[in-house]
């Protein structure tokens, strides 16, 4: 019997019949069309912290359903923040967490460190492209650098359409190892802020502090898993349900913060490093929904994650996108999260109780709502290009938790609000 | 104008029209009659405009005249010089199965379901006036040797089919196209998926086939075309002989598929994938094969 090969001729054909349709060849391109967008951030909390970030991403669109996308953020961080510490009636002093250099706090504020800067590169790069008809793959990694932390990442997804491309159920995978590095060392747990006027000599001081740093660096693990089913409701209706999974396991605890023991009557007795758990499981539940309404577009979200840190959030954001003529739109937007402490937050530490076996008094991770409320103008210019600028009140309200402060503690705001300021300027090309 | 009529179905809004001898149809998912009025009124005056220029029936379109000139050279214009230039890739493609110049058998093959078979000397009689590498292009400029004819039919309505739903495209902003299908006949083609994910179902006007086998497809996106030998063939001596001529021997094509349908991200591919589908008889199923895209056959 004869085998004969016939040609497959039909992609060939299909670059000619697009030259006659005057449409582009769909095949064979090569870098010809890379999308980019930048942006320039800038954050400011009052009396606390300033950041700075540039950030630019560009996909290339290699045809076939193909893109590579890079992105570069750089950002710098500078001002005080807290240290996790109560405030006093009187001053306090504090040595910075390098162990070099001391600062002193006025009676009645908030301890902030204010050595707090450093500037982070981060570079992102990934591949996608489709893997069969209805499958998509995408493979990618980033490198983040900054003075005394490095992460380094690799991430993948796979999704499946359905239902004429309706419906759309992803994979997504991602693992990053981040490894710590903070001037001085790493404290041990619960290793007390050595103050050097309590020692006869440099040396002393020295040799004490030390003493409490039992590594000069740690590490960190994180597994990522995101399930996600994206569906088409109607031409007008996008819904999208994820439910993500990340297990981290490593050094976890903030290497600046600490935690103060007082007495009865609220008095500091010693400052010690805070120690959290070296193990976190998160799960966090989201529903986006995106809807057309004549003209306008609304984008509304719900977020709910708990983790066995016993700390729970909630997050509803609100964006919506109104036409204000040809060319401008404004995008309202309102957003509110409220967690719940982590089951080891505490404020203070009493000199009476035993240590526990983990303690924090960061704020971020105790009882907190936070809002924030923007918006953004933006107006489409020659060439589909886009120029857009936001600004942001970002209002965070640390709450008590039913801690009873005693003594010259009940005098001192422990929950200080921190108002900050978001400006953003995009520009895509 | 041609006469349009729009009607109001289950699942969508339907245009009517005839042109390019075939019932042409825009199917609209948005109930919107006076939006589908509007589009079917631009899709019939584009089919009207493409079949004036390439129809050989009419004597004043470009093809008829460049067929009347044929021995001198003559300028195209941009349009007819692309659809060349996609003729010259089908030729080459298909190995020369694919020929514009062959419709000139038909003077010799009528397929009115008869035994009345050409004779071999009829047919070396006209084979020398048969070839597309006979017609020499020069830039924008053609030169068809006297005797020769061109015939853009395996083309034209596919072509059509791509353009119309080009400028139907064009009427909305990209994030707005609708859900819409240009059918000229059978030859189809699809705008975007319908939003209420279901597929459309188009009939494909095919009234030999007894089974009805594919009477309707599904389509959510790019294009279907279909190419058969319908009531045209001759029957002698139990062999049945279909109209799709090889105008390499002269002669009907045989033990072909009755019909090809194969779809294809434009009509204009799809269209040509099938009609060389049939050419290569026997070896209809393997050529599609090797195509990599979904087809349906019917023996």
């Amino acid at each position: 019997m004869q085998l004969k090969q016939l040609a497959n001729i039909s992609a060939a054909l299909a670059a000619a019949s697009c030259a006659v349709l005057g449409q582009p060849a769909e095949a064979g391109t090569l870098l010809d069309d890379w999308q980019f967008n930048s942006a320039i951030l800038l954050y400011n909390e009052t009396d606390r912290v300033s950041a700075g970030e540039g950030i630019l991403t560009a996909r290339g669109d290699f045809g076939d359903d193909k893109y590579l996308n890079l992105g570069l953020v750089v950002d710098a961080l500078t001002g005080a923040s807290a240290t996790g510490a109560v405030g006093q009636p009187y001053v306090q002093s504090f040595t910075r967490p390098s162990g070099r250099g001391s600062y002193d706090v006025a009676p009645g504020v908030t301890p902030l460190d204010d050595t707090f800067h450093d500037t982070r590169v981060q570079l992102d790069a990934s591949w996608e492209q489709p893997l069969a008809p209805d499958w998509r793959v995408s493979g990618g990694g980033h490198l983040s650098k900054e003075y005394d932390y490095l992460s380094m990442g690799l991430n993948g997804s796979l999704a499946r359409d359905f239902n004429q491309k309706n419906t759309t159920v992803s994979l997504a995978l991602g693992y990053s190892h981040d490894t710590i590095s903070p001037e001085g060392g790493i404290a041990a747990a619960f290793a007390p802020m050595l103050l050097r006027s309590n020692f006869a000599d440099d040396n002393s001081y020295q040799a004490a502090f030390d003493a409490t740093r039992d590594r000069a660096d740690d590490t960190k693990d994180t597994l990522d898993v995101l399930l996600g089913l994206t569906q088409v409701i109607n031409r007008d209706w996008l819904m999208q349900f994820n439910y993500s999974f990340s297990l981290a396991d490593g050094y976890m605890t903030d290497p600046f913060k600490l935690v103060s023991v007082i007495n009865a009557n609220g008095e500091v007795q010693q400052n010690l490093f805070e120690n959290r758990p070296d193990q976190r499981t998160k799960h966090s539940l989201y529903w986006q929904n995106k809807l057309h309404l004549r003209g306008s577009y609304l984008d509304a979200s719900y977020r709910y994650m708990w983790d066995d840190w016993e700390l729970t959030s909630h997050t509803a954001d609100l964006k919506w996108r109104l036409p204000m003529s040809d060319s401008w739109y404004v995008e309202p937007q309102f957003r509110y999260y409220q967690q719940s402490a982590a089951e080891f937050y505490q404020p203070f530490m009493f000199e009476t109780e035993p240590l526990p076996q983990f303690a924090s008094a960061d704020y971020r991770i105790g009882k907190m709502n936070t809002y924030t409320l923007g918006a953004k103008f933006g107006t489409k210019l020659a060439q589909g290009n886009e120029l857009s600028f936001r600004i942001a009140l970002y209002q965070q309200n640390p709450q008590n938790d039913g801690f009873t402060a005693p003594g010259v503690l009940a005098d001192i705001d422990l929950y200080e609000k921190v108002t900050a300021v978001m400006a953003q300027i995009s520009y895509s090309f | 104008m041609v006469d349009i009529t729009v009607s109001a179905g289950k699942n969508c809004v339907v245009g009517q029209f005839r042109a390019m001898a075939s019932p042409c149809e825009i199917l609209l998912e948005t109930q919107d009659v006076s939006l589908c009025r509007q589009l079917t009124q631009l899709a019939a005056a584009e089919a009207e405009r493409i079949e004036q220029k390439y129809s050989r029936y009419r004597s004043n379109s470009v093809l008829s005249q460049l067929n009347h000139n044929a021995g001198s050279w003559q300028t195209l214009d941009p349009e007819t010089l692309q659809l060349f230039a996609f003729a010259d890739s089908c030729y080459q493609l298909s190995d020369g199965l694919f020929d514009i110049s062959s419709g000139i058998l038909r003077r010799i093959w009528q397929f009115d379901g008869s035994a009345k078979l050409a004779t071999q000397s009829q047919i070396d009689a006209l084979l020398p006036k048969l070839g597309w590498q006979q017609v020499t292009r020069d830039n924008n400029r053609i030169l068809l040797p006297v005797g020769m004819e061109l015939d853009l039919g395996g083309i034209a309505k596919e072509y059509a089919v791509d353009k119309v739903l080009q400028l139907l495209n064009q009427q909305f902003a990209e994030t707005d196209v609708p859900s819409l299908v240009v059918n000229f006949g059978g030859d189809m083609r699809c705008s975007r998926p319908r939003l209420d994910g279901s597929l459309w179902r188009i009939g494909i006007e095919n009234p030999t086939l007894a089974d009805q086998a594919i009477s309707a497809v599904g389509i959510s996106n790019g294009a279907l075309a279909t190419s058969g030998d319908s009531r045209r063939f001759l029957l002698k001596d139990g062999v049945r002989y279909s109209h799709i001529l090889n105008p390499k021997t002269g002669w009907p094509v045989s033990n072909a598929p009755r019909s090809v349908t194969v779809a294809a991200p434009n009509c204009l591919l799809a269209g040509m994938l099938a009609t060389t589908a049939l050419l290569h008889g026997t070896e209809a199923e393997d050529f599609l094969q090797a195509q990599k895209l979904q087809y349906w056959l019917v023996h």
